[in-house]
């Protein structure tokens, strides 16, 4: 047997909940062509969960895998993908992922494992205790019913504060499709929570003494690296910062990239000044403060620093301390976190008192992290907050709560804006209590199913920014006319996609965007401006097709795709242009398995395929087009009346977006009336056996053989 | 010095015995600070005779009187826990990405500080505070290479750091347990201790944090700042111990002035 | 003499401030009053001379100030939009003027009016309002325009490169991205 390649930590860990057996299998051996993540998941539930098992069954498995590059110094390499048949899918159960940053990935590789795969169900709590080969499961009765910031400290005592948990709170033991797994206090995998308290599983915690081994040489390793640091921008690789600065020639309001020297971190004690060169490569994680992006100026004063997953320099989380909340609503004043999850409490208020940057919104934010990570409760991007806004202005919560619930809810605070309402909706959730705590916890599958709405009327409704099957649009047609709604398509949860929204935001004016998108993709005609979308072309399709295969990529090495790809860069010297090649640079030197562009990228198209037939297969419909790769309907309208393809409008067209769907399959080679992989996609990317089993089901395009006779 | 009832006495514990002006002690209750069971097993991995070879090899004690030339100062405050610093260490190092080689150490306060969980008010759980854990190139006498029965700590020659030679070390701990602030490190793999050395005046530590959060700074002593956490094991192998510390005065004291 | 006209330009960027052909050739002198080699011959110190030098060099740039004098920097360490930032200061209509018209033909996008209240602008409400006026009433700024996004602020575009209705739409997605993680 060939010694493991770099980068690898070898061994897969399965472990049968319901047998309480744990074995190991070797990664490479069984995994290496899906290379890990979520390959590494739609591959497990491809080979060993049959079509329409439901989440909660114990039949379903839990995969939680990082990467090859995940554990090492690349920079933004600290990801773990959680895979598995997602709950709060509507109205089937498909395959979804989660995704966590935190110290998770890299710990469960120091302790030998690059997966591990949760089969079955216990009996009574458990926790798994994963210890370099040492592999336990310990009772967990005493943390069932534990918030996660208890549990994650009682496991801490056990095994040593270096140790890393992944825990549920009360929302996943009581199998809310809205549930969290969380580690490092604010890293929250979505949707996946459930799945684990079916189980009985209440926590993982894993402590490694080992390390990665880098199979390339090391001054070439050290090169690459330090090559990737000079490249980076700031969160979502703004490679322009927020102000006019003496090092770069342009700026961006809208940037990210917040860290203007003279800011202070004004909760550290003493407070830290941001000085220097915004270059500087020992000054990037002052570049970000996500706090002060989404919460105004006086986030700055409240800022102890930032946080974030292993070896990232981005440091997207902040740790924020705002005394006024402990005094007010008897919390603790540090709180931590980033993006929807920082804004988890502000976006449950349709006004607030001084406004979505004023006290109540950061007092609001501040409960909302602390009580959502600690219950362990998803937001599905924000799907919750706008489906509890439209329930109660549509007058839904009051025919369908009971009298006495509703008359217990506390409306006038949340009309009024004031966060306490928070301390009694947040545990309402948390607990999955009455009707509302039920039902908002289900997903917007709860007012579907259990309240009787159709989806026609999210569908049509603009505010709700529904999608479909459940979950709503994440970077469509918004920031990226057509290519945002190719990419919205294809998953069977919110597409947690941002290779593309990462360069369209990136802050450089629109010259530079279609010089360096000629180059990476062909032409530049392959972006538009925002609002300024243009009739579909090729171009566009290859560009949604490479940010699709590069999320997909990213979720396989452990990479960020909130970070990367790193397609443009700060530099003027070089033109702005970042590296499209860099992950399979990476790749190569870890492993020592020399893989250029083309041959990773082929790897991710490989476990983007493997995605589709399993959505093909547990669907067991293959007109995905018709039934799976939906647009909804206020996508199509405007609610002034402006055409598509006028400036200022985000109107798509109904003939054009066929017009992309139809160039997207071909790129892909695609059945063009289906959306669905022919035999030969699947063979050419050494599916063959995934393609047969479909086939065999006349799932494959070209009658039931697909053509292959 | 023989006693009826236990193995006989290795000379070496004899002679630190005397030098430390215990032998009586040792006469009366047998061996100072190694029991019987200690000394059969200590016999069975063959330190003892390892210790003694060593003892033979190494020579007199290597005592380093001179200080480093330059320290590593950490802010807590800037720190993000990036772990960057743990990284480049034992990937410069030791040519893997294991930050449980990593010769600065923050993996061990990031999440509880360093009181541990539940203990304390630092770490990201607590107030957000991470205390780096950096060696502070001990002056005169170097806990960790005063330990060491090979003299295998030994001067770095371009920063003067206080460095394990590779070759020499035989893999005892007795470093690890002598340093009051847990720095050293032990590699299982190899069986060899490892700390600080200063990365030969450019510590990849400070290149790597993107906090700025790390300098490297001319040195100064910093012992008598801040808790030491570690109850630490002294140790003085060899026939003379450290003459500076136990021989007595060399000069006649100034007689006391009334005015 | 090339070297010491660098090193003054170098100076004088890395300080943050643009340098005009007399403080180079004052910098020149200071810097000639150490050198063994004595003061360099008159003939080299005429504005011709000296303006020739470091047109050549191409560590330096050069631009026309509002003043019509030269200005000199390193675009390596004072970037050419921060430098004509730097040398409008003195006039706050024709600096936020051309800002917004940069703004609005290279990205393109408003901008919001709080831009102008941050470095290095540094301007306050009073002087914003006041330089607005003005622009108002210059003809030659009858370009100059805003629009109101729907949470109240104000973004300044001109009319000459982005039409009203995608300055409104960008103004409203400006407005968005932090509702828009």
């Amino acid at each position: 047997m060939a010694s493991t390649p770099g980068g690898f930590a070898g061994k897969v860990l399965r472990v049968d909940l319901s047998t309480g057996r744990t074995s190991t299998e070797d990664t490479v051996e069984r995994y290496a062509d899906v290379l890990g993540g979520t390959g590494l998941g739609y591959r497990v539930l491809w080979d060993e969960v049959p079509a329409g098992t439901k989440p909660f069954d114990p039949a379903n498995k839990l995969v939680f895998a990082t990467g090859v590059l995940a554990g090492t110094s690349v920079p933004c390499s600290g990801r773990t993908a959680i895979t598995t048949v997602f709950p709060s899918c509507w109205p089937r159960a498909l395959v979804g992922s989660g995704h966590m940053g935190g110290q998770f990935a890299a710990k469960l590789k120091y302790a030998g494992y690059d997966a591990v795969i949760l089969e079955g169900r216990a009996e009574r709590p458990v926790w798994l205790f994963i210890r370099d080969g040492r592999v336990e499961l310990r009772d967990a009765a005493r943390l069932w019913g534990h918030g996660i910031r208890r549990a994650t400290l009682e496991i801490s005592q056990e095994m040593g504060a270096d140790c890393c948990v992944a825990a549920i709170g009360q929302a996943g033991e009581k199998l809310a499709p809205l549930a969290t797994v969380v580690n490092s206090l604010s890293h929250s995998a979505g949707g996946v929570g459930g799945v684990m308290g079916s189980k009985n599983l209440k926590a993982i915690g894993v402590q490694g003494s080992g390390g990665v081994r880098i199979a390339g040489d090391m001054e070439q390793w050290g090169r690459l690296v330090r090559f990737h640091l000079s490249i980076l921008g700031a969160n979502n690789q703004h490679v322009v910062p927020a102000f006019p600065s003496r090092e770069a020639e342009y700026y961006n309001p809208g940037s990210r990239w917040v860290g203007e020297p003279g800011r202070r971190w004004g909760a550290a004690e003493p407070p830290v000044e941001i000085t220097g060169s915004i270059r500087d490569m020992n000054r990037i994680a002052y570049r970000t403060n996500s706090a002060a992006f989404f919460l105004g100026e006086r986030a700055w004063k409240h800022t102890v620093r930032g946080n974030g997953c292993t070896s990232c320099p981005v440091r997207c989380h902040t740790t924020l301390k705002v005394p006024a909340v402990a005094a007010k609503y008897g919390v603790r004043d540090t709180a931590q976190g980033t993006c929807i999850a920082l804004n988890f409490g502000r976006f449950f208020f349709p006004t607030l008192p001084d406004g979505p940057k004023g006290q109540a919104a950061l007092e609001a934010c501040m409960l909302g992290m602390i009580m959502a990570d600690d219950m362990g409760i998803w937001s599905n991007y924000g799907q919750l907050q706008r489906d509890f806004i439209k329930l109660f202005k549509d007058g839904v919560l009051k025919a369908k709560l009971g009298a006495a619930e509703y008359a217990a809810i506390p409306w006038d605070k949340w009309r009024a804006g004031d966060p306490a309402f928070l301390l009694d909706l947040v545990p309402r959730i948390g607990e999955r209590r009455g009707e509302l705590g039920f039902v908002l916890g289900e997903g917007v599958g709860g007012p579907f199913d259990r309240w009787g709405i159709a989806e026609e009327t999210w569908e049509a409704d603009h505010a709700t920014t529904y999608w479909k099957m459940g979950h709503p649009k994440h970077h469509a047609n918004e920031d990226d006319g057509q290519c945002g709604v190719i990419i919205n398509t294809q998953y069977n949860r919110d597409a947690q996609c941002h290779s593309h929204t990462n360069f369209v935001r990136n802050g450089l004016p629109l010259h530079e965007q279609k010089r360096l998108a000629g180059e990476i993709w062909g032409s530049p005609d392959s972006v538009d401006a925002p609002g300024q979308y243009t009739p579909m072309n090729p171009h566009k399709a290859r560009r949604a097709k490479w940010a699709l295969l590069r999320k997909e990529l990213h979720d396989c090495l452990g990479l960020c795709n909130w970070m990367g790809p790193w397609v443009a860069s700060p530099l003027k010297e070089r033109g702005y242009r970042g590296d499209n090649s860099l992950e399979s640079r990476f790749y190569s030197l870890a492993t020592g398995r020399a893989l250029d562009r083309e041959g990773l990228d082929e790897a991710g198209e490989r476990v983007f395929t493997l995605h589709r037939a399993l959505t093909i297969r547990d669907m067991g419909a293959r007109d995905m087009r018709a039934l799976h790769d939906r647009v909804p309907r206020w996508v199509y309208e405007d609610p002034k009346g402006a055409q598509p393809f006028t400036p200022g409008a985000i109107r798509m067209d109904r003939a054009d977006m066929a017009l992309a769907m139809d160039q997207f399959y071909a790129l892909m080679g695609w059945d063009k009336d289906t959306g669905a992989p022919t035999r030969e996609a699947y063979a050419r990317l050494g599916l063959d056996d995934v393609g047969r089993e479909l086939a065999a089901k006349g799932l494959v395009p070209g009658g039931k053989d697909g053509g292959q006779g | 010095m023989k006693h009826g009832k236990h193995p006989p006495v290795p000379d070496f514990v004899a002679q630190a015995a005397q030098a430390a002006g215990l032998e009586t002690e040792l006469s009366r209750r047998g061996f100072l600070f190694l029991s019987a069971g200690a000394v059969a097993s200590v016999a069975a991995l063959g330190l003892c005779d390892a210790l003694a070879a060593g003892r033979k090899k190494a020579g007199p004690p290597l005592v380093i009187l001179d200080n480093a030339r330059g320290v590593l100062l950490a802010d807590p405050a800037r720190c993000v826990g990036c772990l960057r610093c743990e990284l480049a260490c034992s990937e410069h190092n030791d040519g893997r990405a294991q930050p449980s080689l990593s010769r600065i150490k923050v993996s061990r306060a990031l999440a509880y500080g360093l009181e541990g969980p539940g203990q304390g008010r630092h770490g990201a759980w607590g107030d957000g505070l991470v205390v780096q854990g950096v060696c502070r190139q001990c002056p005169h006498p170097v806990p960790c290479a005063t330990a060491c029965p090979q003299n295998a700590i030994v001067l770095d020659p371009d920063t003067g750091a206080r460095v394990v030679d590779d070759a020499a070390c035989i893999g005892c701990r007795l470093c690890q347990r002598a340093c009051p602030w847990g720095m050293l490190v032990f590699d299982e793999a190899r069986q060899k201790s490892s700390k600080c050395f200063l990365c030969h005046g450019r510590p990849k530590c400070v290149e790597a944090c993107p906090a700025a959060a790390l300098r490297f700074v001319p040195w100064r002593d910093l012992t008598r700042e801040g808790p030491a956490p570690l109850a630490t094991l002294s140790v003085t192998p060899g026939a003379t111990a450290c003459v500076d510390c136990h021989a007595p005065a060399l000069k006649a004291p100034r007689p006391k002035t009334t005015r | 003499m090339k070297r010491a006209v660098l090193v003054a330009v170098r100076a004088s960027s890395r300080a943050g401030r643009l340098i005009g052909l007399a403080d180079v050739r004052a910098a020149v002198l200071a810097l000639a009053a150490e050198s063994p080699d004595g003061p360099p011959d008159q003939a080299e110190l005429t504005d011709e001379r000296l303006a020739g030098l470091l047109a050549a060099h191409p560590g330096v740039a050069a631009f026309a100030s509002v003043s019509g004098e030269a200005l000199y920097h390193a675009p390596d360490l004072l970037s050419r939009t921060y430098a004509r930032i730097l040398d409008r200061r003195g006039s706050p209509a024709l600096l936020m003027a051309e800002e917004i018209r940069a703004n609005s033909r290279d990205y393109p996008r408003p901008v919001p009016v709080e831009l102008f209240e941050a470095e290095p602008f540094g301007l306050s409400r009073a002087d914003i309002e006041a330089a607005l006026k003005t622009l108002a009433a210059d003809p030659e700024c009858a370009d100059i325009s805003f629009v109101e996004s729907s949470g109240g602020a104000a973004f300044l575009f001109s009319e000459r490169f982005l039409p009203r209705g995608y300055a409104q739409f960008l103004a409203e997605r400006a407005e968005s991205l932090a509702e828009n993680p």
